[in-house]
């Protein structure tokens, strides 16, 4: 068995009343990209700063290449971190600050780190204050891939860049993969972590509920279709893959789907649709669907 | 296409947002605005009943009249005018400290939470709605001067409070007020030119340094007295509070204060949101000095406010020290007065080693402000998330901090040295007898209350984040207050005896009291260790 690039014994962080992480015990394998995902407040980014050492745990344990979370100093040697809102320094340009971080961090690839602000067209000579959110947010991502480091722990990397960038950000954490590195990305894009990810763990309100290869994602998609017709309403309640079917007028009605849409869509062509609309449901309505329960 | 409105709702639902706003501004200033309307009636009170104690038979009044003769008494504490009034004397004593208090206190309110706001991206949320950004900043502006008409109406309460008359405390509090809109307005206008809380912040103390100097010029000097016209602080003197009454030169503060809030406002609404009229350069080659190491990061971030600070103190210190020969010259004519500024809590000032020694005193003030608001920099560097990267890093925040505690030591060291360079230069000019060494010493000497502003600041950064300037600079500040006011209002010794001036010596006119320097820097260096323990174990702010 490989040793973990990280591993969580019931580690918990209390805030006030607020339970933000509630005992989650977690080992991440060296070597893989791994999926954190999780809706809106679910104790992603908790998380992650418990693991940097950032904040302490109420109860419970991390440690990061065996080594306990709370020693930064030997464990941020051998891990680069971007977080969820990248804040710079207003009077630095962008090649000042990546210089201080490649100056005060573990080691700098510096000629790959030329190759990534060069993929992620990045203007260095521009002062902090001036780069937008997705901007901010590739100087970090350049810095952190430029280290090397065996473990690259990532909070929503992608929240600002644009598809363009999504798809530079994803060959980058490929090159890590190929390079032996573990990625740790937390997300609550369904889409990204199946697009990167070997593995995923999901969480939600604070617990782990499911640690799953990528491939048993599938599963969990879930499209919402709103359907117009003219004709006698169609009977969709036996239909395989077909949920919650309302009723939302005398001629229309919505209904989820999971798995192959043919059945539903032989079922509806007998009830001459004039209109048809599909959405991919959002992941809070995902784990709504899947996992049941009420939100925190 | 538009959605047509009910006009009443939309008025209804404007109103509501434009209350927001003003609770909103109301919200980030309360404390400081108690602190200031409590400080303006304090002094006021406490002066007004140290007249009594000061003075106490007709021959003062020659003492006095010699008084308002000396260009050197005029420049340092303004024109002394209507002395033999308690109303008269408490303006005389606390008049200029207090208008330069409310004007500090005005102008930070002013740029922390309008551009301070703005930059820090709070405000996007806020103009996406109803309200436009004039709106905002006028708002902001309207809180700002009903504060500072707050603490105007401290000062007279506190003045008629203590038997003062009012006719004379009405005019001096009505020129105190206009000096903190003055400033709160001159704050709201720098923060629509400049893009950053710093850099207006910086502009609007500058302001306020140069209407400081009109002011003392206009006073030390009588054919330059028209220089007073220019400045807010001279125009209050203009003013003469118990003497006259003259209301002309708070009309044109008052006009000259609307037409800059109306400015300010006006100018919000031709910038764009985060922008200010003056522009940054969108690029620039990169600057690798001082990036190696946080140690030397803390340095770079150091060097622009220290050669600010360093130029405001040696400019001051430059003419205390140009005055020495005409001020000691004078108290050593008169006697009696040498006497009431000893009661005052300015003893000794007969000698230049004497004169040195009193007004060194005052460096603490500076000196301890200037390592506060370091600390209170770095605090708001980590709940801003500018430090997040650098946690990520492999290394401890113990070697963050102590990087951070060593910069701002060095700093203030260096400021308390220009200190003592300007003022012996300033006596070199004018002939005066200070040695180097006595200037440095006297300087150095008040080092120690810098020390504890430092071991309070980073106690506070340990244990209590959102606290780092009012504690760090609560033993300077506060501290200073205390001194002044107990001496002058019969408190029991042991309260005096509280504030670290109370065993501070007089150098260089007598040897450094070197048992209370020591204690004072043991209590601040386990008060320094106890904040860094507390930094290493609570949760980052990010
Ligand atoms: N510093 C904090 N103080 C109080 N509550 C917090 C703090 N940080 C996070 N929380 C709460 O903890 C929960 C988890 O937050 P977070 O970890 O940021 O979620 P995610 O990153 O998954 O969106 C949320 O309910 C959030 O409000
Ligand atoms: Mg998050």
């Amino acid at each position: 068995m490989v040793s973990p690039a990280f591993r969580t014994e019931s580690l918990t962080k209390r805030y006030g009343r607020v339970l933000a992480l509630d005992g989650l015990d977690l080992s991440v394998p060296a070597g893989e990209v791994f999926g954190f995902l999780g809706p809106n407040g679910a104790g992603k980014s908790t998380t992650i700063r418990l693991l940097l050492g950032l904040a302490r745990p109420t109860a419970g344990r991390a440690s990061i290449f065996g080594t306990d979370a709370a020693d930064v100093a030997v464990t941020h040697r051998r891990l680069a971190y971007v977080p969820a809102d990248v804040a710079l320094w207003p009077q630095l340009t962008g090649a000042e600050i990546l210089e201080l971080l490649a100056r005060t961090g573990p080691g700098t690839d510096r000629s790959y780190r030329d190759d990534l602000v060069e993929r992620f067209d990045l203007d260095l000579s521009k002062p902090g204050r001036t780069y937008s959110t997705g901007n901010r947010q590739k100087v970090a991502l350049v810095a952190a891939f430029a280290t090397r480091a065996p473990l690259l722990v990532l909070d929503e990397p992608t929240s600002g860049l644009d598809p363009l960038m999504e798809l530079e950000f994803r060959r980058a954490v490929r090159e890590a993969r190929d390079n032996g590195q573990s990625v740790f990305l937390s997300s609550h894009q369904l889409a990204e972590v199946e697009a990167v990810c070997d593995k995923v763990a999901i969480l939600r309100a604070g617990r782990l509920v499911d640690v799953a290869a990528v491939t048993d994602l599938r599963r969990l998609h879930r499209t919402e279709v709103t359907v117009c017709f003219t004709g006698t309403p169609p009977d969709l309640a036996h239909v395989p893959g077909v949920q919650a079917v309302e009723m939302t007028g005398a001629t229309s009605l919505r209904f989820t789907l999971t798995g192959p849409p043919g059945p539903a869509l032989q079922e509806l062509a007998a009830a001459d649709v004039v209109s048809l609309a599909v959405r991919e449901s959002s992941l809070e309505e995902i784990f709504l669907g899947y996992y049941g329960g009420t939100q925190r | 296409m538009r959605a047509p409105k009910p006009a009443a709702e939309r008025t209804d639902f404007g109103r509501g947002a434009r209350l927001a706003v003003t609770a909103l501004a109301l919200r980030q200033i309360r404390r400081g605005a108690l602190i200031v309307t409590a400080v303006a009636a304090g002094m006021s009170a406490v002066a007004v009943a140290a007249h009594r104690s000061t003075v106490k038979d007709p021959a003062d009044a020659a003492a006095l009249e010699a008084l308002a003769g000396n260009p050197a008494i005029r420049t340092l504490f303004g024109e002394p005018v209507a002395l033999d009034d308690a109303g008269g004397f408490a303006v005389w004593r606390t008049g200029t400290a207090l208008a330069v208090v409310l004007g500090v206190w005005a102008l930070l309110a002013a740029t922390r939470i309008t551009r301070g706001e703005e930059d820090a991206g709070r405000w996007d949320v806020l103009l996406a709605g109803r309200v436009p950004v004039t709106t905002m900043v006028a708002r902001h502006i309207v809180v700002l001067v009903s504060v500072s008409l707050l603490a105007g109406a401290g000062a007279f309460a506190g003045l008629v409070a203590a038997g003062a008359t009012a006719g004379g405390a009405a005019v001096h509090s009505a020129g105190l007020a206009l000096c903190g809109v003055f400033f709160a307005a001159a704050g709201a206008m720098t923060a629509q030119v400049f893009a950053t809380r710093s850099s207006a912040s910086g502009a609007a103390v500058a302001v306020l340094g140069v209407s400081m100097l009109l002011k003392m010029v206009g006073d030390g000097v009588a054919a330059l007295g028209w220089l007073r016209w220019l400045s807010p602080f001279g125009l209050t003197a203009l003013a003469r509070p118990y003497d006259g009454n003259r209301l002309w030169p708070l009309v044109i503060l008052v006009v000259v204060c609307l037409a800059l809030s109306a400015g300010a406002a006006a100018a919000a609404g031709r910038r764009d949101i985060r922008g200010g009229y003056l522009r940054y350069p969108s690029g620039r080659g990169p600057r690798m000095r001082l990036l190696g190491s946080v140690q030397a990061f803390a340095v770079r971030r150091l060097v622009r406010p220290l050669a600010a600070w360093s130029a405001g103190v040696g400019a001051y210190y430059l003419l205390i020290g140009v005055l020495a020969v005409s001020m000691t010259d004078f108290l050593a004519d008169n006697p009696r007065f040498a006497d009431l500024a000893a009661q005052a809590g300015f003893a000794g000032l007969g000698t230049v080693q004497g004169y040195a020694a009193t007004l060194f005193a005052l460096l603490a003030v500076p000196a301890g402000a200037f390592v506060a608001v370091r600390l209170a920099t770095l605090a708001a560097d980590e709940s801003g998330g500018r430090l997040t990267l650098l946690f990520a890093q492999p290394l401890t925040r113990a070697r963050l901090l102590i990087g951070e505690i060593a910069a701002a030591l060095g700093g203030v060291i260096l400021i308390t040295t220009v200190a003592g360079l300007a003022t012996w230069t300033g006596t070199k000019a004018v002939g005066a007898d200070l040695d180097l060494p006595d200037a440095l010493s006297g300087a150095w000497n008040v080092l120690p209350i810098a020390l504890l502003c430092l071991g309070a600041g980073v106690l506070a950064l340990g244990w209590a984040p959102r606290a780092v300037t009012t504690l760090g600079s609560l033993p300077a500040a506060g501290g200073f207050l205390l001194k002044v006011i107990a001496d002058t209002s019969g408190w029991p010794v042991w309260v005096g005896q509280l504030s670290p001036f109370a065993h501070l010596a007089a150098v260089p006119d007598v040897p450094v009291n070197w048992p209370a320097a020591f204690l004072m820097t043991l209590v601040a260096t386990l008060a320094a260790a106890a904040g860094v323990v507390g930094y290493r174990r609570r949760d980052l702010r990010t």
